[in-house]
């Protein structure tokens, strides 16, 4: 087995702290905690985590301003916990580099699922920027610009094969509108999502088996899309 | 009924002043002097005509004229002492006499009538600047109308005033002077209905037509519609001293404009409560949403980690007890929004007994057991006798201080709790180790939702708390206030008065 991961937990609530705390360790992580962002800040820099945890609501600092900090410093997975319950925080704490959110209340499950797709996304990293993508049925060869389902090839217009090798390449987790609008139209196009809905109907139509009800490319309510592999 | 008298009585002194000059210049010309001059005699009795006419009303310079005519006649034309004429010359100095008096006085009452009425209309104008002035101060909306049909009333010295507005087929009717009068509903409708159908502008009696009058217990009620520009709104009804009709309809109007800037002033409050009650809806979900998410999602996985097979056995405990001490949070949550709700119903009641201060210290620390556990609690009490007062709500409100003092202070420290009897009653203060209360804070610390600048981004802490600390000292006719100590951290003091109640009966179960 591999060294154990080590996760920095960022929340000041220490309710939080004496659930989420175990349920780490129970699950074979090394669990730090840091009840500031500047506690956070000092952390990341020092002890090189593997993966953060970062609350939004922080005592001292906004907590999109500390995941903005961290993502300038390390390239480290940030997932956000967000109490807020409005999408703009989340939405923000994405563009500005997270990599993931939970919102609470969460459960148990849809944490740790969150942490282990981010953490095998670290380690494939270099693997998947060329070469072969798999997921399920679907095929992507990012050389040869061929997307092939079962035994069929699928024939994609460039911008759709952009699109859909972009969520690939960032597969399981969320790509903001305005990520995705940024990447494939440029940054003049990311107040103009009516670009992106038809794009990913379009693609939708031609790799998910049932358009209706995808499989693989799947919407975040207003926040995002995912590309999932499991 | 005073005017008419006094004019009666002064028409009355008039004619016989008038009837003492006469015969006062037929006894002087007459006997004493013997003038048989026509011309003369005629222009003496001229100058009383025209003396009379100046003074006196129309009707007493006629009659004035017509008398002086038969002196001249019956004194001095020839056959003196008879109603006959021999000269034809003597005829037309009788009748160019009576003319000349007649046109006089009839010019007299012309100029006086013109004089009064330019008076008359000064002073209304006056009335009306004053009312306006009045209207212009009107604020209170809840009384406006009341207040505006009072007006009316004093500054025209009207006996009775209604502003009668319709609404939903019925009449509301605000009245004002010293008159009661059973105003007939149908006759306001009829007004109102004939005020809607038609506008006419009586350049004669320079009003619009519409003006209508009524008469209860015999007294003449007029009834005047209210227009803005031209739409009618509701009905004026005015009795007692006669106003002229042009004035009553700029007075309308003034009224009108009145019962408009009262709808307004209502409408806009209306508006405003609306809006608070929408903020502090918001404010509640947000602060509710807030701080149910985080005990709960310690709960749940708590819960789950209890299951877990993954979790050391040693674990377990502590996950069990996490899981009580948030539910006790959210229990205390709950109580909070419940309290409330109370307090903004008002449904708190309040029952004195005999009570220890050590007792309501003991009961407000048990409340928040949990959150005082990582603090040192010092207490201190003195005297420790039984005072009078509501024991309950007394250690609810101490127990949102000590909460408070816990949750911003650092875990470890001291909190002090001292309480002694003032005059003012039972004080008990509560003292943190915390930083204190900011400056910029003070004024609004009491406030519904309110959190001190530092401590918004603090997940925990609902601003609910301090405002029913002052909440339920207000029904318990108590205060709370806030300074900083001496020695840094923030000090809380409750005053509650004590055996106040007394002389009250048992006070009511709740």
């Amino acid at each position: 087995m591999a060294p154990r991961s080590r996760i920095l937990l960022v929340d000041d609530e220490v309710a939080i702290q004496r659930a989420v705390a175990p349920l780490l360790r129970s699950r074979g992580y090394d669990v730090e905690i840091a009840g500031t962002g500047a506690e956070a800040l000092r952390s990341v820099a020092a002890r090189t985590p593997d993966l953060v945890v970062l609350d939004l609501g922080l005592p001292d600092v906004e907590g999109t301003h500390v995941c903005q900090q961290i993502r300038a410093k390390s390239a480290v997975p940030v997932i956000v916990l967000s109490a807020r319950g409005s999408e703009a925080d989340k939405v923000n704490a994405l563009d500005l580099g997270a990599d993931d959110y939970v919102t609470k209340p969460f459960g148990p499950e849809e944490l740790l699922a969150r942490i282990r797709v981010a953490l095998r996304r670290l380690e494939s990293k270099d693997s998947e920027d060329t070469g072969v993508f798999r997921a399920g049925a679907l095929t992507i060869d990012y050389d040869r610009r061929r997307v092939v389902r079962g035994d069929t090839e699928i024939r994609l217009t460039p911008k759709e094969f952009e699109l859909l090798s972009l969520l690939a390449k960032n597969h399981d987790r969320v790509l903001t509108h305005r990520a995705v609008l940024k990447a494939v139209w440029g940054a003049n196009a990311v107040e103009q999502p009516e670009h992106l809905w038809t794009l990913v109907a379009q693609l939708r139509k031609k790799i998910e088996p049932d358009p209706a009800n995808p499989k693989y490319l799947l919407s975040e309510p207003w926040v995002g899309y995912r590309f999932v592999t499991e | 009924m005073t005017v008419m008298a006094s004019r009666g009585a002064a028409d009355r002194w008039h004619v016989a002043a008038a009837g003492v000059a006469l015969a006062v210049v037929t006894l002087t010309l007459g006997l004493w002097l013997r003038v048989s001059n026509a011309a003369i005699v005629s222009s003496s009795f001229l100058l009383v005509v025209l003396v009379v006419a100046a003074t006196s009303r129309l009707w007493v310079a006629v009659a004035t004229s017509v008398a002086a005519m038969l002196c001249l006649n019956f004194f001095f034309l020839p056959p003196v002492g008879t109603f006959s004429i021999a000269e034809v010359q003597n005829w037309v100095v009788l009748f160019v006499f009576l003319a000349v008096s007649l046109v006089a006085s009839n010019l007299s009452a012309v100029a006086r009538a013109r004089t009064h009425e330019a008076v008359g209309r000064r002073d209304e104008l006056a009335r009306l600047f004053d009312l306006s002035r009045d209207v212009l101060q009107m604020t209170d909306s809840r009384e406006a109308l009341s207040v505006l049909a009072r007006s009316v009333a004093r500054r025209f010295d009207l006996e009775y005033v209604a502003v009668a507005l319709p609404r939903a087929g019925e009449w509301d009717i605000f009245e004002a002077g010293a008159r009661t009068i059973a105003l007939d509903r149908r006759e306001l409708t009829k007004a109102f209905a004939s005020a809607q159908t038609s506008l006419e502008f009586d350049a004669y009696a320079r009003t619009y037509a519409g003006h209508r009058t009524m008469t209860v217990d015999e007294q003449v009620v007029r009834l005047v519609p209210l227009r803005v520009g031209t739409k009618p709104i509701g009905i004026l009804a005015a009795a007692g001293r006669e106003v002229e009709a042009g004035t009553l309809d700029t007075l309308a109007g003034v009224v009108a404009i009145a019962i408009e800037r009262a709808q307004f002033l209502e409408e806009r409050k209306a508006g405003e409560l609306t809006r608070q009650s929408e903020q502090l809806k918001t404010a509640l979900l947000a602060s509710i949403g807030h701080d149910l998410r985080t005990p709960l999602t310690a709960i749940r996985i708590a819960a789950s980690n209890i299951q877990a097979p993954e979790i050391a056995p040693d674990e377990r405990f502590g996950q069990a007890d996490l899981i009580l001490s948030e539910v006790e949070r959210l229990s205390r949550l709950f109580q909070n929004v419940l309290e409330m709700a109370r307090i903004d119903a008002g449904a708190i009641a309040t029952e004195a007994r005999w009570t220890h201060p050590s007792e309501i210290v003991a009961a407000a620390r048990d409340q928040v057991e949990q959150t005082l556990r990582e603090h040192k609690v010092e207490v201190r009490i003195d005297p420790d006798e039984p005072v009078r007062l509501d024991p309950r709500l007394t250690a609810s409100a101490l127990a949102h201080l000590l909460e408070n003092a816990a949750q911003y202070s650092p875990s470890g420290s001291t909190i002090g709790i001292f309480s002694r009897v003032t005059d003012e009653g039972l004080t008990i203060e509560v003292r943190d180790q915390g930083p204190g209360i900011a400056p910029a804070d003070l004024p609004r610390l009491f406030d519904r939702f309110y959190r001190g600048a530092a401590s918004r981004t603090r997940a925990s802490g609902t601003g609910m708390g301090l405002w029913i600390v002052r909440g339920l000292l207000a029904v318990e006719h108590g205060r709370v206030w806030v300074e900083n100590g001496t020695d840094g951290g923030a000090q809380f003091t409750i005053v509650v008065p004590v055996g106040v109640r007394e002389a009250e009966p048992a006070g009511s179960p709740l």
